[in-house]
């Protein structure tokens, strides 16, 4: 996939559900960009603007996450598997701050703190939704 | 192989164990820990089969079960078809089988989409859930939680539920929870009564300080 | 007694718009809270929102004390019912401005705009209007009727608890948390299992340089696991090949059944692959 290979950052993914569903996830809404879809290859970036970071606030967590607005493209790519995924910032999270210093380790190398949410969709082309989190390199 | 081609799981399961037990062993490389993560992780990513087509995904509410075709209502008004064959994981509070797929149930799914346009499911997780909640309540079958403005009640599963306390693995020990702590919840949705089947529970490193 | 509701609304209202005050003015959550609450969005700013809260609750002590001290002239009472309006007034944008939460991530747990916001902003603007129409300082009033006085401010007080902010967190919360520290942890008999859960497994083993080395072969998630004589295997579904020469297979993973990331960091991992017609196995080394 074409869609970045200058390294932007790397931690912790996890998944997140939004736009219309089912569940407990009914309630989600369209997102801090109002486009936010689980189906779509999609992500929360917690630094999507400036009222984004004051509510993720990774930098209690030491990580200076660069501003990438909605729309912006990224690739993620799963630190075990090598498989990758592009995805759209289309919201804003995770909540870094809640997870300070949290890490999952692949083979010995670890990556520490939520950095970016990816939709059902995104998520499962890299890993299994059952997992709860991935160690991830992110490219632009 | 007539162990392997019996109807009986268990002789099928023991056939399994041998031709597991009998393959190569693999072990972690302690070489990588010692250098820089990022060069470590740099190494070519070897490229997944070109023959093979992008996986493509799926999402809504069971309508109907036809043999191992599940009919979905995406969230969208749209529509899918999902095959369901023996070499598709089914993930519904654990691994099971198509036989626990229920009409009403909740499904993602990844697959292939196939010329007759089904899509020939690889894994399907049905009723799945990752919830950021906060816990409100501990019981001792269940655990009162807040997700944004909404209370859901979170059923503990014996020998199911798990929780992850910071950065260490999963444990069966659930006794370190704390009422007020924030958790990444994964579960299995019930449709009948909105209530979670918890599976982990994941709480924050030095969790249970205030914020 | 609607003329001692009407006298005693100072009293009720000082009570409500001191804390209150007090609360935005010196609580440390101000500055926490004002980012994610839609007055940042009117600002564009979660700094302008927080200088913004306190400056309000300032105004709202300063009013509290105008309805409860002397002299009693009808000012305060009409500048509570104009904030009332205010109130409302905000609340009805906060609506339009984010109806919902945005998403899982971002639920506004600490600002939820629920009906009881609504209510008790209307509160503020009635108990506003009854004040400036009092026809005698509430301490008059009370002095006359001193039980039906108390019975009024109490039942007011219970009326407002039940429509303070998120109930849960101010009472039901500490309750069960006392109630735990009482009669222990209801969970604790949990901490003495020793069996390793399937989840710390999976996590191994996804973790692990075996999974790497076969990931590209593996197509599903976790088909079926089990222990067997100490060992848990794992099955898993793929496709191995390319082109023609795909053919489906099994994964199987053998692990050692009590091990996970806290008790190993490199984990011997069994590996191969199983042709899935016939059972043979496709891939001798991983």
């Amino acid at each position: 996939m074409a869609c970045g290979s200058t390294k932007l950052w790397n931690g912790e993914a996890t998944w997140f559900c939004c736009g219309s569903a089912w569940g407990p996830c009914a309630s989600a809404g369209g997102g801090a960009c109002g486009t936010c879809r689980s189906s779509a290859l999609q992500a929360a970036w917690p630094n999507a603007s400036k009222a984004c970071w004051d509510i993720t606030r990774p930098d209690l967590c030491g990580e200076d996450i660069p501003r990438r607005g909605c729309g912006s493209v990224m690739k993620v790519r799963h630190d075990c598997s090598g498989a990758s995924v592009c995805v759209t910032v289309s919201d804003c999270g995770p909540r870094t701050r809640s997870f300070c210093s949290e890490s999952t380790c692949c083979d010995g190398v670890c990556r520490t703190n939520r950095v970016i949410d990816l939709t059902p969709a995104a998520f499962s082309a890299i890993g299994s939704l059952s997992s709860g989190t991935l160690p991830v390199s992110i490219f632009e | 192989m007539s162990a392997y081609r019996t109807g009986d799981p268990l002789d099928r399961r023991r056939f399994l164990t041998t031709a597991a037990l009998h393959g190569a062993t693999v072990v972690g490389a302690t070489a990588l820990g010692a250098v820089d993560a990022d060069a470590a992780f740099a190494a070519p990513i070897r490229p997944l089969d070109p023959a093979v087509a992008e996986s493509a995904f799926a999402e809504g509410r069971i309508t109907a079960i036809n043999d191992d075709v599940l009919a979905v209502a995406g969230s969208y008004g749209d529509h899918s078809r999902v095959r369901v064959t023996g070499a598709t994981s089914v993930w519904k509070a654990r691994a099971t089988t198509a036989a626990d797929i229920e009409t009403g149930d909740g499904l993602y799914a990844r697959g292939v989409p196939l010329p007759d346009g089904t899509l020939a499911a690889d894994a399907v997780w049905v009723n799945i859930v990752n919830l950021h909640a906060t816990i409100r309540g501990i019981e001792k079958t269940r655990l009162h939680l807040a997700h944004g403005q909404h209370e859901i009640v979170g059923n503990l599963m014996a020998e199911t539920t798990s929780a992850a306390y910071g950065t260490a693995s999963p444990t069966a020990d659930l006794s370190r929870l704390t009422i007020g702590q924030s958790a990444q919840v994964l579960g299995a949705w019930r449709p009948s009564d909105g209530s979670v089947d918890l599976v982990r529970v994941a709480v924050a490193p030095g969790a249970g300080r205030r914020r | 007694m609607s003329a001692l509701v009407r006298d005693l609304a100072s009293l009720v209202l000082a009570g409500v718009l001191g804390p209150a005050g007090a609360g935005k003015l010196f609580g440390r959550g101000t500055a926490r809270q004002a980012p994610r609450t839609a007055l940042a969005r009117l600002l564009r700013d979660g700094g302008r929102a927080a200088l913004a809260l306190r400056v309000l609750g300032a105004v709202e002590l300063l009013l509290a004390a105008g309805l409860l001290a002397p002299p009693a002239t009808p000012l305060p009472g009409a500048a509570a019912a104009l904030l009332g309006a205010g109130f409302l007034g905000y609340l009805g944008y906060a609506r339009a401005a984010a109806p919902g939460s945005s998403c899982g991530c971002t639920a506004r747990q600490d600002a939820p705009l629920t009906w009881r916001a609504f209510v008790r902003a209307a509160a503020v603007l009635a108990g506003g209007a009854a004040a400036a129409l009092a026809q005698q300082p509430w301490w008059t009033a009370a002095g006359r009727r001193p039980a039906a006085a108390l019975c009024l401010v109490l039942a007011a007080a219970a009326a407002l608890t039940a429509l303070a902010a998120d109930p849960d967190r101010r009472w039901r919360m500490p309750l069960r948390r006392l109630r735990l520290r009482i009669t222990g942890h209801p969970l604790a008999a949990t901490g003495a299992g020793t069996a390793v859960p399937v989840a710390a497994t999976v996590e191994l083993l996804e973790r692990s340089r075996a999974w790497q080395s076969v990931s590209r072969v593996v197509r599903s998630a976790l088909l079926d696991h089990w222990d067997d004589g100490g060992w848990r295997i794992l099955q898993f579904a793929g496709v191995y090949g390319g082109g023609q020469a795909a053919r489906p297979v099994l994964v199987l993973f053998a692990v050692d059944a009590g091990a996970s990331l806290d008790t190993v960091r490199e984990p011997a991992v069994r590996v191969s692959v199983l042709d899935a017609d016939s059972g043979a196995p496709v891939m001798a080394t991983a």
